[in-house]
């Protein structure tokens, strides 16, 4: 790519003008070094210990440079070959990393990497479309892989791979899928857990909502209730919290934020202060966000950091799409329209 | 990554712990590089249980050695049976004299034991771990001899490490299930541990989905019994006051305040219009396609099933349906919706037709006790108000129990609450506009029926301030809104559809 297009500002934190008057500006270019450089020294502690999760890292690494408009920045042909060698002949489902065994976790991180660089047809796509539909139970849940664990998590990257492959028709039973989310469900905040039963975590509520968003079943949520949950997660530094009495923190900012934004509620809570928090959480130094002000940054927390000022509508970023943490233009180019409610 | 402090470190320091690093990915390479050769040879034995284990020890979430290991438990539990068959086959020298031990048996619980003390040691050092947590659960489920009372006992000193470890609460479901404790000793296990700690939503929570077994409500319009629920209440509030600042405890309180309505329940007839070109209807709560309900006009005689529904918004909740209807005056019309039957009125004025309104929430009737106990909670929160006056959340519940107790009479009073609470929790300023906006509008539409002109006028006073308009499916009966100008201004395209808006489209 030409390099001279983007001219880094001599103060070095381009891309935030007029944005976070009353705090920090955002970093970009260091955000950029950081997502790029992560990943270079194969021999660093972090990341060979962090090696089972290394498909997700890479799709948070790809997500946030193109939300940036810096994807070229990363060699797209070395990221699809290593997809590619990730999929398991036996399963059709994606390991994450050679070496380990195929999860749903790392099939949808994988599909999203590959949608990301327009290479569906490079894989075998009826593979895993087998692979997701194989792991769905009698009780419409879905085990993450052959051994048994049930999640919503995993219904939410079963419908969410599945989307992203065009293949939600005639493959797994829907309205049983449903039901199962469905009976996560709880009465008391409207959120949702991990299983029946499971107390109401934002985590796991994105990925039902994010789940009633792909199979255009928002109107099951009951939105005043669960909204109101959701925007109590806000706390004076502007950060969100996933649970009640606990720490605020950059990734559960996204999910809380994303989940309103489905659901047409971004303006319960102050995106003022939460921006500012976000922008607090930045490594001045080394770039990429941590969960917290002062804490250690990570991929993860890059991702979701600038993915939620994307959704805040900071200006440098591009656009992201609440329910499958992609750019939207990605959505767009996929012709997928994930359901979203109106502000009342 | 979380909760790691990023800390300035001397030139020295840094190095050592380079160094001790390397040593590290180095120890992990070798031992992973080992274990999958093994595993491409098929060999699932001791050793690779020691490999595994090292690197388990020190990262559980190193999910694919647990299927590892799960292969290498299978492969055991296979060859034991295989032992035993060839046990089996050889002639029998002789008869075994008393109670032999089930030496098959003990080889195989040996197994399991040794991967629940892995799971138990793994958990030790994050006890977040889904893989481990999963682990632990794969094993029990293959032990026919699992002891789930050990497995209780566990999760109450875990409980005791992390009262909040939603992994423990899980787990702790899971198991009570497994060894059938009864729903009313995990309810009292749940009271002692609020009563240690009020300031516990994985409680509160555990707590929320025992009640309603326990003490089911026999109308369905509130969570539990009236009984329990005055009890709950006298409880959780005493929780609540012990720390005003502390959430837990009155979102569980406005739970018991609520309706205990079912998510997936069926959407109710909220508002319906008949003339004899077509009808329309609205619903209390979104639904994606109508026509997938059965909905059904009955009218003397004659039975006539309403079909071809379409949506007059992208909401879901108002549908116009375009039928000609044989509409005879005199005659007595009815509508079914799935199990709901409403009798419709006849419309006033010269057109012909019929209507049926029901205004939104209806509060859920009080007993005489229930009554007493929510007015001497709303005193107890107006007194606490007097010393704190911007003490959030007992503004927002004394505004709670005053539309319990009454809603049309403390109206502007509650009105007056969340006012206060844009200003004292000013984060969530729009949330409690959008709620100033629902409660009004559940006034306006409750007085609407006693209004002159209803249900072809409806007329919002020109002093009522709102954010938003909601509920304004069930203005779709109507063929005039007289708003502000301001308010429609405001609204833009999301003014509410009208009757006459449809029949000026020449849908009717």
């Amino acid at each position: 790519m030409d390099f001279t297009t983007f001219v880094k500002p001599s103060n070095g934190d381009g891309g935030g003008d007029g944005d976070g008057q009353n705090g920090q500006k955002l970093q970009f270019w260091k955000h950029v070094e950081y997502i790029e450089n992560h990943g270079k020294q194969e021999d660093d502690y972090e990341y060979c210990m962090t090696e089972f999760l290394r498909m997700s890292g890479i799709y948070w690494g790809t997500t946030a440079l193109d939300i940036m408009g810096q994807l070229d920045r990363l060699d797209r042909k070395y990221i699809v070959e290593f997809v590619k060698r990730c999929q398991c002949p036996t399963t059709g489902g994606f390991a994450p990393c050679e070496g380990h065994d195929a999860h749903l976790l790392y099939t949808l991180s994988a599909i999203q990497i590959l949608c990301t660089y327009q290479a569906l047809e490079e894989i075998d796509c009826e593979a895993v479309v087998r692979f997701v539909v194989g792991l769905q139970q009698p009780d419409g849940s879905f085990f993450g892989d052959k051994w048994g664990e049930v999640d919503t998590r995993f219904s939410f990257c079963a419908v969410a791979t599945l989307t992203l492959l065009g293949r939600m028709d005639q493959t797994i039973d829907v309205e049983k899928a449903v039901k199962f989310v469905l009976s996560c469900g709880n009465q008391t905040d409207g959120g949702f857990g991990s299983k029946p039963g499971a107390e109401s975590h934002a985590g796991l509520i994105y990925c039902c909502v994010g789940f009633f968003s792909l199979t255009q079943r928002l109107h099951l949520l009951d939105v005043d209730k669960l909204g109101w949950w959701l925007c109590e997660r806000q706390l004076p530094s502007g950060g969100l919290n996933g649970r009640p009495e606990k720490l605020p923190d950059v990734c559960y900012s996204w999910w809380v934020l994303a989940s309103l934004t489905i659901m047409g509620r971004l303006h319960w809570i102050s995106s003022e202060k939460l921006q500012q928090f976000i922008l607090s959480c930045q490594d001045a130094e080394t770039g990429g966000f941590s969960d917290r002000t002062g804490n250690m940054p990570d991929i993860f927390h890059t991702l979701f950091g600038i993915g939620g000022l994307s959704l805040l509508g900071h200006s440098g970023l591009k656009a992201i799409n609440p329910t499958l943490c992609m750019p939207q233009y990605i959505i767009d180019r996929l012709g997928i329209k994930p359901q979203r409610l109106a502000r009342p | 990554m979380h909760g790691r402090v990023k800390v300035r470190t001397t030139e020295e320091e840094r190095e050592r712990k380079k160094k001790e690093q390397a040593l590290k990915v180095r120890a992990y390479r070798a031992a992973m590089g080992r274990i999958q050769k093994k595993r491409e040879a098929g060999e699932l034995d001791s050793e690779m249980l020691t490999l595994t284990v090292q690197i388990l020890q020190r990262n559980p979430d190193v999910s694919t050695l647990w299927n590892i290991r799960r292969e290498c438990v299978l492969e055991k539990l296979s060859k034991l049976k295989e032992e035993v068959e060839d046990e089996e086959e050889k002639p029998a020298q002789e008869e075994p004299v008393g109670d032999k031990p089930p030496v098959k048996e003990d080889k195989a619980h040996s197994i399991f034991t040794c991967e629940l003390d892995l799971t138990e040691q793994c958990l030790m050092v994050n006890p977040k771990s889904y893989s481990a947590w999963h682990h632990r659960c794969w094993t029990l489920e293959q032990d026919p001899r699992a002891d789930w009372q050990r497995e209780l006992q566990l999760c109450n000193k875990y409980l005791k490490y992390d009262e909040r470890n939603f992994h423990t609460w899980d787990y702790r479901r899971y198991v009570t299930a497994k060894a059938a404790v009864p729903a009313a000793q995990e309810l009292d296990f749940c009271t002692e541990k609020i009563k240690v700690n009020f300031s516990n939503y994985s409680s509160w929570h555990h707590r929320s989905l025992l009640l309603p077994e326990l003490y089911p409500n026999e109308q369905r319009d509130r969570p539990m019994s009236e009984e329990k629920l005055q009890q709950e209440l006298e409880m959780v509030l005493t929780a609540a006051f012990t720390d005003p600042n502390d959430s837990s405890a009155w979102f569980y309180q406005r739970w018991l305040l609520g309706s205990g309505a079912q998510l997936d329940r069926a959407p109710r007839v909220a508002a319906f219009r008949l003339e004899s070109q077509g009808a329309v209807l609205a619903l209390d709560r979104p639904y994606p396609d109508l026509k997938q309900l059965k909905t059904e006009l009955t009218g003397g005689e004659q039975k006539v099933e309403l079909q071809s529904w379409l949506p007059v918004d992208s909401s879901g909740t108002s549908w116009k349906c375009q039928q000609s209807l044989d509409y005879q005056r005199n005659t007595i019309y009815s509508l079914k919706l799935c199990d709901q039957e409403v009798n419709l009125s006849p419309l006033p004025g010269p057109e012909d037709g019929a209507f049926y309104f029901a205004p939104p929430h209806a509060a859920a009737s009080c007993s005489k006790e229930l009554l007493a106990e929510l007015q001497t909670q709303l005193q107890s929160c107006l007194d606490l108000l007097e010393f704190e006056p911007d003490s959030k959340w007992t503004l927002l519940t004394s505004a709670l129990l005053m539309r319990a107790i009454e809603v049309s009479a403390n109206h502007e009073k509650s009105l007056a609450h969340l006012a206060k609470l844009e200003k004292v929790d000013a984060l969530r300023e729009g949330y409690y506009k959008d709620l100033a906006a629902r409660w009004t509008l559940e006034y306006e539409l409750a007085k609407w029926p006693q209004a002159a002109g209803f249900p072809r006028n409806f007329t919002l006073a020109e002093d009522v301030l709102l954010a938003s308009l909601p509920y304004g499916q069930y203005f779709v009966i109507a063929d005039e809104l007289n708003l502000s100008i301001k308010l429609r201004e405001q609204l833009g395209d999301s003014v509410p559809i009208t009757f006459a808006d449809l029949k000026v489209k020449g849908d009717f």
